[in-house]
């Protein structure tokens, strides 16, 4: 490290060059290097290096015990020490004083002395040893330790290391209010990575206490930094390893905090310990009443997912962790080590994720010489085979055959081994790629784009306006539907009798026709029921322009669902294809007719309580799965008011790879804009069709189970009628062999599909993880999206066959199981004591948990969220990729009327505005206006006291009418269009599904309460845990039988 | 009923699952009569012993789980082939009671005689 101070030189100018001395302890030790390296490499700026602090730091660690070891308190004036230049602050001048004199051990009582001490000018030691802040944790814990003190100059090289990384997170104007920060910023230096930013927050705070302005003068970001690292360390050694000082000047500090990494003994051998996990100290005084967590500080995912990113080097060639996302990167290599891990273990895939601009995956022809796979396990060729006999053979990643490699396709190897070509061949040098398929890959001609439309025209749906905005939607649509000029298209319309519609393109009118035997359904017309658009485009207009109308006086309430179901099955059995239901009413007549089995509150908390969310009549099942043998997908658009047992309906949508969209109680005039917008995405978005997808996986590892909305063809092979890039499916992996001698495992998935233009291919995503094993590593690779993402599946899943309670139950369990694992691997030779333990990189999964048991799906009981809503948000979750249920479980919640009064916002600033604050409601002030967004929908919550003049001039005269009728629109005022275009941009971030707008004022009963309130999964609201009491009652558990 | 191993591998989902649905009501009724049958000609002990067998079989019939679900069979699959093995081995049990049953009177008669 000490080579690499490339960020240095331009930091002695300043006064913070001091600063990096604060490192110094473990400069001394040396040892450190190695871990720290790795946790301050700039390159994740946004991921705290702690989050995969090495293990291996500790035995260095040990080796340099002795310059950890307490120094006399003498020690302390030592010159090494850090003595700021004087510019750092008239604040920390005086309080820096005090500490020449006392030991350490006598600091803790002064909370003034904790200030960032820093520039006394008799301490100006080379600017290299200066170690500025000591921090004295608040609360005095462990006085009598004496501060290790660092040998002089040793350190610098570290610092700089610290520098660039501190720099990317640094973030402004971060609210005073964040007390807790300061001490979590400090301390995140090493142990939680996560934390950097906000600790560099109270330095900038504008309004922040005095000492601020000193820092504000150095250039911007480092000044925080570098004080905050010390202190960390500082404390550490002392064993004091508290609170960081930094925090204290501020005042900010409250008493109780998480202390990262604090938990060590005095001894120096702990360091890499330190960078190896984060704790809680929890309950640390038993029995009083309050717990001693300081709710502010806990970790949170505000920054949104973070892809893990900790991986080596050697696997730079993986595909993109929007495609393929394991829950850990180290892939266990015995039995006995699988079942000590706790978690799932598995994958997480979006074969189709939607790539940003210029990293699209590339299609490769390679139709003349055939696709190069392995001859045995059929792998196709990536990045990870090796070439060998000068190029003539390759050896297979995954079962490790040596294939000949085809005339067409040979080139020579240069000195190194690689081949000469491998510049032009993508597929041996991208992660992700995409082969068009020759001929054997199809049982038939590739289908073309086909769009089916099932539409329900009784009264309710008559009433609604769902027939028309639907008909104009499906209208505007025409032009983009992918696939043209092939593009097939044909309508049903069914109330009690069902109703085919002729569009042949000699037609001028769409002939219509009724056939009313739902017994015996038959089609009126062999075809011209399903057409070429393009052909008949005028036709399909017409009838399109005359739906609405046509059933204007329709007072029909029944609906033959089920005959009209098998109906389209016929018309497209031949192709396959997509088929869209507008469902309004129960089926009421014919096969397939559902009871209204109704929401039963006495079912709840029976062992009878699952039934109701498991379709009740087989029909459905069957049909589904006739459907997928004939490629035909099915979305479910469900509008009904009442209840339509969408648990029996939705398992269409479920077993054909499709998405169930459910707009309780739907009105044209409020829902007409989402309804649009998601059906025109769903129309229009790129589509693959006829899909299959595997993956296949190395020698001795095997995929087990699949979750996600499909059917299985065979036992590892996926049928996906119609797949889009907001699909995700999740496996499991188990171990065949007890023991695996490989290295890595490569995992490859293929989806072999019909493009839109009429072409065949497969994408190949290729990725390698190692084999390991140590417990701890895996931790270390831990991905909490993956893992929180496969958990819900799982809890999901498990609702169809138990009760509520007992799925929460289990989530719960599970993250026990996981956390005192961890704990046994480290607490006891480190004498842990109280604290609650837990890896870096799992450090959010106890929050997503909460979340998860307070989501839609799994939440409360009868009372709490309407059996329909529950299962079509259940239908939801089992496909979302891991980004957007993360954000569906931890939705982002901001402060809008400092943004909306400010003068001028430019784009830069929008990415400041959005800062998240932590889901609670003490995060929302009277004063405020807050948007909440959870991907779904958008709230924009008014606070009591908001000043009139915001809420007049985005609501205008509507200001003071009940906002549930104030629809938001944009009005003439500067702010109101600020407000929108921040909606807008909001919206284009995700823009799978259209976030409709509500309004909700403080106290607005019960609206705010099931819009915003119960929704603040860090709160305790009906029964439920709030953060804080989740995470003691975790602690709890995992503490008994440790 | 071995249908289950077989398309592990090679038959695809519909067809194994509509084959084995096949043979699953008859297989019902086949054991629904025997116990009937003994009951009737008064071996009540061998009627005791297919008992439990068809209260079973009724349960899960009563219970809408008997049929295989095309859908979800790649999920039941161990549990189905667990149930099917047992079933199988109680069956063979049955079979050698009958039969050494079956001998016993035989034997019995000899004597007699």
């Amino acid at each position: 490290m000490g080579t690499e101070n490339p960020g240095r030189p331009s930091f002695p100018a300043t006064p913070f060059a001091a600063a990096p001395p604060t490192m110094t302890p473990f400069s001394n030790s040396g040892s450190v290097v190695g871990s720290e390296a790795s946790n301050l490499r700039p390159m994740r700026p946004t991921v705290p290096p702690n989050t995969s602090p090495p293990m291996t730091a500790g035995p260095a660690g040990s080796g340099e015990s002795p310059a950890f070891r307490p120094a006399p308190p003498t020690r302390y004036n030592d010159p090494s020490l850090p003595t700021p230049p004087s510019s750092y602050g008239p604040p920390a001048a005086g309080t820096f004083n005090r500490f020449p004199t006392p030991p350490f051990g006598s600091m803790p009582p002064g909370p003034p002395a904790r200030a960032p001490v820093v520039g006394q000018p008799p301490f100006q030691p080379p600017p290299s040893q200066v170690s500025p802040p000591l921090s004295f944790r608040p609360q005095g814990q462990i006085p009598g330790v004496p501060m290790g003190s660092p040998p002089p100059g040793v350190n610098t090289p570290q610092i700089d290391s610290s520098f660039p990384a501190s720099r990317p997170n640094f973030q402004p104007s971060f609210p005073p209010t964040v007390s807790g920060y300061p001490a979590a910023g400090a301390s995140s230096q090493l142990p939680l990575p996560g934390y950097v930013k906000q600790s560099n927050a109270p330095f900038q705070a504008p309004q922040g206490p005095p000492v601020q302005s000193p820092f504000q003068a150095p250039p911007v970001g480092y000044a925080p930094s570098a004080p905050t690292p010390s202190p960390q360390f500082l404390s550490q050694q002392g064993g004091l390893a508290q609170a960081p000082p930094v925090a204290s000047p501020y005042g900010l500090h409250s008493r109780d905090q998480i202390q990262h990494s604090s938990t060590m003994p005095p001894m120096g051998a702990m360091q890499g310990l330190i960078e190896d996990f984060s704790s809680l100290s929890i309950g640390s005084v038993p029995g009083s009443i309050d717990p001693g967590v300081d709710s502010k500080s806990l970790p949170r995912p505000l920054e949104g997912d973070v892809e893990p990113n900790s991986l080596p080097e050697g696997y730079s060639l993986n595909c993109n962790p929007r495609y393929l996302r394991l829950t850990t990167n180290a892939i266990p290599n015995s039995q006995s080590l699988v079942s000590r891990w706790h978690l799932p273990l598995g994958a997480v895939v979006c074969p189709l994720a939607q790539a940003p601009q210029g990293e699209e995956v590339s299609v490769l022809n390679f139709v003349s010489s055939g696709i190069i796979r392995c001859r045995r396990c059929r792998t196709y060729v990536n990045p990870f085979v090796t070439f060998t006999d000068s190029g003539r053979k390759w050896r297979c990643n995954i079962c490790a055959l040596l294939n000949d490699v085809p005339g067409d396709y040979f080139a020579h190897l240069d000195a190194t081994g690689r081949r000469v070509d491998l510049d032009q061949r993508p597929e041996l040098t991208k992660g992700s790629v995409e082969f068009v398929a020759p001929t054997e890959y199809m049982v038939r001609p590739p289908m073309p784009p086909l769009y089916f439309f099932l539409i329900d025209v009784s009264i309710s749906a008559v009433r609604s306006g769902m027939i028309e905005v639907v008909a104009k939607t499906i209208k505007s649509c025409l032009d983009d539907l992918p696939g043209f000029p092939r593009t097939q298209i044909g309508f049903i319309t069914y109330d009690s009798t069902v109703h085919f519609y002729n569009m042949k393109s000699s037609l001028t009118q769409p002939q219509m026709m009724v056939v009313s035997d739902l017994d015996d359904i038959f089609i009126p017309l062999p075809d011209d029921l399903l057409v070429n658009l393009s052909e008949s485009r005028t036709v399909v207009e017409a009838f399109l322009d005359s739906l609405p109308t046509m059933f204007q006086d329709n007072l029909n309430m029944e609906s033959a669902f089920g005959p009209a179901l098998k109906a389209a099955f016929m018309v497209m059995s031949q192709l396959g294809g997509k088929l869209l239901i507008f469902q309004n009413t129960m089926p009421s007549l014919g096969v397939g007719r559902l009871k209204l089995r109704g929401d039963d509150p006495r079912a709840y908390g029976t062992d009878k309580e699952y039934s109701l969310r498991v379709p009740e009549d087989p029909f459905y099942k069957q049909m589904a799965a006739d459907f997928t043998k004939y490629q035909i997908g099915v979305n479910v658009y469900a509008f009904s008011d009442k209840y339509s047992d969408l648990a029996s309906i939705g398992t269409l949508a479920k077993y054909t790879g499709g998405q169930l969209y459910y707009y309780p109680s739907f009105q044209a005039a409020n829902h007409s804009e989402k309804l649009s917008h998601e059906l025109t995405r769903d129309l229009t978005r790129e589509t693959a069709w006829e899909a299959v997808m595997r993956i296949r996986c190395g020698k001795g590892i095997r995929f087990t189970s699949y979750h996600g909305n499909f059917m299985l063809r065979s036992t590892d092979l996926v049928a996906l009628p119609a797949v889009d890039c907001d699909k995700a499916y999740a496996m499991q992996l188990s171990l065949e062999e007890t023991l695996l001698t490989n290295q890595t495992v490569y995992f490859q998935v293929a989806l072999l599909y019909t493009a839109s233009c009429g072409e065949r291919r497969i994408r190949v995503h290729t990725a390698a993880a190692p084999v390991v094993s140590d417990l701890g590593e895996m931790y270390r690779q831990a991905d909490t999206g993956a893992i929180v993402s496969m958990l819900s599946r799982l809890a999901i899943e498990k609702t169809m066959s138990s009760k509520l309670e007992d799925v929460r139950s289990n989530v719960h369990l599970r993250i026990v199981k996981a956390l005192r694992e961890y704990r046994n691997l480290y607490a006891v030779q480190h004498r842990l004591g109280g604290r609650l333990i837990y890896p870096e990189s799992l450090k959010f999964l106890p929050l997503y948990g909460l979340a998860l048991c307070k989501s839609t799906p799994l939440r409360g009981g009868y009372s709490d969220v309407p059996l329909d809503e529950r299962c079509a948000a259940g239908f939801t979750m089992m496909a979302l990729p891991v980004k957007k249920l993360l954000k569906l479980l931890y939705p982002s919640l901001v402060q809008l009327d400092d943004y909306l009064l400010k003068p001028s916002a430019s784009a830069d600033e929008f990415r400041k505005v959005m800062k998240r604050l932590p889901l609670t409601a003490d995060s929302l002030d009277s004063r405020g206006l807050y948007v909440y967004d959870d991907g779904l929908q958008i709230v924009l919550w008014f606070g009591r006291m908001l000043s009139p003049d915001i809420a007049m001039n985005l609501l205008g005269p509507d200001a003071a009418a009940e906002l549930s009728r104030v629809t938001l629109m944009e009005r003439e005022t500067e702010m109101s269009r600020r407000l929108m275009g921040l909606l807008k941009k909001l919206r284009e971030s995700d823009p799978s599904y259209h976030q409709l707008c509500h309004l909700v004022r403080q106290g607005e009963q019960p609206r705010e309460g099931f819009m915003v309130l119960t929704k603040l999964v860090e709160d305790q609201t009906g029964g439920t845990n709030g953060y804080v009491d989740w995470l003691i009652q975790l602690h709890r558990q995992v503490q008994q039988n440790a | 009923m071995c249908l289950a191993d077989l398309e592990f591998d090679y038959i695809n989902p519909y067809d194994s699952s509509s084959r084995i649905n096949k043979a699953i009501m008859p297989e019902y009724i086949t054991e629904a009569a025997l116990c009937l049958f003994y009951l009737v000609t008064g071996h009540w002990c061998m009627s005791l012993i297919c008992a439990p067998y068809l209260y079973y079989n009724v349960r899960l019939y009563t219970r809408q789980k008997h049929l295989i679900d095309v859908t979800e069979i790649f999920n039941q699959l161990h549990a189905e082939k667990k149930q099917r093995l047992c079933k199988l081995f109680y069956l063979i049990v049955l079979l050698f009671l009958a039969i050494f049953w079956m001998i016993l009177t035989a034997l019995e008669d000899h004597d007699m005689d």
